[in-house]
């Protein structure tokens, strides 16, 4: 390990002298990167300038890009808005917080677990059901809407949290990455070492394939999170107190044009919590992406 | 000895079982059985009442209906196609681009990643919906509008140009769907700086010593060596673009669930899926085969 981050210190070095170039150069390289990253980040800094835009600038026509007078009005008039809620805003974003963690945990450990047995046998039944894996990463939700609710109301777990979470637990997409992240990082020696010195198979599991492929499994919490957050029950929940945030943001957006302000400003707080969860697992994302593209 | 061992494989065999069990439950109960069943839609005619469903087996009868009794399925299927055929090569472009761009080394380059990878954290679900469904987000989103280009509008300028209809209206979409192009790029341009980093640094090292240019060394040395990461991102882009909830198809086949009728709705996907899959297998074999197989020797 050591001496593999030495040797990408030397090749950093090394490449670093590569990329000296011309001024004419360095300057059309800058703007085309300044210019498609603009593209990247318009809507996002639009949607935070206009939740800080008064009602007569929103309703401008030709609309503006930037504000001219900066108001918190939209923030501020939030928890008047949520008052108005059927439930307090507070159970929605209990719900919201409560379905999104569930998910995320539970995924990361069944398809943890489901990876760990599909990259140590070499059965041709498992070989199968990878197979079947990657042919699911195919499909979409839509086709299978309505046979899915006929299961959910057999198994009675309509109108419960478990009609967020059970469906979400065994997405496709945890297992294929963390299958290809573990065939490539971790050691068959190793574990055939920790097997010798009589750890079981839970032990090696928890405390040798899990502590290495953290990378993959802090990618998996970000994708995971990120859908777990935008859940929004369609005809399989009945009871206002367990719907989730996106919901309480549609009713405060049907109360009319005249709260798009605040509709903006709740879109901007909406998209905090799955920024912050990036922010923590940055650094390993690319690196989990890499070891998906290659091959077994 | 011999029985310990087999008792050591037994023993392996059951945890293997014991740990995979949770996801493969769940891959059934929520996946397998629904697609059987959605597949057994597609070939009977279905009623639905409270908790259940009566199918009646009917043959081709959905299938047929969808090719040649209904309005606009094979129009749909027509236009989904045709925007295709430019939105997958022009994403896998960009990203490329991008990515090319990404990897060089300069001061503040995660800050730029992190931007290019804000749009695959941020645009989903609701958020994405008030984002676009505010007017002049949306206006801005589409860069023909008058505001964001100060009064140059893109149709009346090609019109000018005395193009022919298709042209124009293929250049205003493109126009139109820059933004939704740009913010379909996220996962592939990772995919490539990714790519571009397990390309060994010899390889550009024997290019400077035989006076390639960098032009060359593009074309030489880092396409040929992203060719198995292409392949990946061009699976990745084409799942993500035919899955699309606004695409024409998925949109009709969404309608036409809303308005209860299963069995017509699962046979539009189906022919839908199967044909896409067709596709995509085809055209994956040919990149294999004939584009990136003259390079390997």
């Amino acid at each position: 390990m050591k001496e593999r981050k030495l040797r990408l210190k030397v090749a950093k070095k090394k490449s670093y002298k590569r990329f000296t170039r011309s001024t004419a150069a360095n300057i059309i390289f800058v703007s085309l990167l300044l210019l498609a990253g603009l593209f990247m980040v318009l809507p996002l800094i639009y949607s935070i300038v206009t939740s800080f835009k008064p009602l007569d600038e929103l309703l401008a026509f030709p609309p503006k890009f930037f504000v001219t007078r900066p108001t918190m009005h939209n923030y501020t008039v939030l928890p008047s808005l949520l008052d108005n809620l059927q439930v307090p805003f507070s159970r929605y974003a209990f719900n919201s917080l409560f379905i999104s963690v569930a998910i995320t945990v539970g995924h990361i450990l069944i398809a943890g677990m489901a990876a760990f047995t599909l990259s140590n046998c070499k059965h041709k039944f498992i070989s199968t059901v990878f197979w079947g894996v990657q042919v699911a990463l195919l499909f979409n939700g839509y086709t299978l809407g309505i046979p899915q609710y006929i299961i959910f109301s057999k198994l009675g777990i309509i109108d419960t949290y478990w009609v967020y979470i059970l469906p979400a637990l065994q997405s496709t997409t945890g297992v294929f990455l963390m299958k290809q992240y573990m065939d490539v990082s971790v050691p068959k020696a190793l574990m055939e070492a920790a097997l010798l010195d009589g750890a079981g198979y839970y032990r090696i599991f928890w405390n040798l394939v899990m502590p290495l492929v953290k990378p993959a499994w802090l990618t998996l919490a970000l994708f995971a999170f990120r859908d777990a957050w935008a859940i929004q029950p369609s005809g399989t929940i009945f009871s206002e107190s367990l719907k989730t945030l996106p919901v309480a943001m549609n009713q405060i957006a049907a109360s009319g044009i005249a709260r798009s302000g605040s509709v903006m400003a709740a879109t901007v707080l909406l998209m905090i919590p799955p920024i912050a969860v990036y922010l923590v697992s940055q650094s390993n994302v690319m690196e989990t992406m890499s070891s998906a593209g290659m091959k077994d | 000895m011999k029985k310990s061992l087999k008792d050591f494989s037994q023993k392996k065999r059951m945890y293997g079982r014991m740990f995979i069990l949770p996801w493969v439950i769940g891959f059934i109960i929520f996946f397998l059985i629904p697609v059987v069943q959605s597949l057994i839609f597609v070939f009977s005619k279905v009623s639905i009442g409270d908790t259940n469903f009566d199918t009646e087996f009917v043959g081709l009868a959905n299938i047929r209906y969808i090719f040649f009794e209904s309005a606009k399925y094979v129009d749909n299927l027509y236009d989904a196609l045709i925007s295709f055929s430019y939105s997958i090569p022009l994403v896998v472009a960009l990203s490329l681009i991008v990515g090319v761009l990404l990897n060089q080394k300069f001061r503040g380059r995660i800050v730029f990643r992190s931007i290019f990878f804000l749009p695959v954290i941020i645009a989903t679900g609701v958020v994405m919906t008030y984002i676009q469904g505010d007017a002049t987000a949306e206006a801005m989103r589409s860069g023909s509008a008058e505001m964001s280009t100060n009064g140059i509008d893109v149709t009346a300028i090609l019109q000018g140009m005395h193009l022919s209809k298709e042209i124009t209206n293929f250049l205003v979409d493109f126009v139109n769907r820059i933004f939704d192009l740009f913010w379909d790029c996220g996962v592939q341009i990772v995919l490539f700086i990714s790519g571009l980093q397990s390309i060994p640094e010899q390889l550009y090292e024997v290019c400077r010593v035989e006076g390639a240019n960098k032009w060359e060394e593009f074309w030489y040395v880092t396409f040929p060596m992203l060719s198995g990461t292409t392949i990946l991102v061009i699976v990745f882009t084409a799942i993500e673009v035919f899955t699309d909830a606004s695409n024409t198809v998925m949109r009709q086949a969404y309608t036409a669930m809303q308005q209860q009728i299963y069995d017509q709705s699962a046979a539009m996907l189906w022919v839908y899926f199967a044909l896409v899959g067709a596709i995509l297998g085809l055209v994956i074999l040919f990149l294999q085969k004939a584009v990136f197989s003259k390079w390997a020797t």
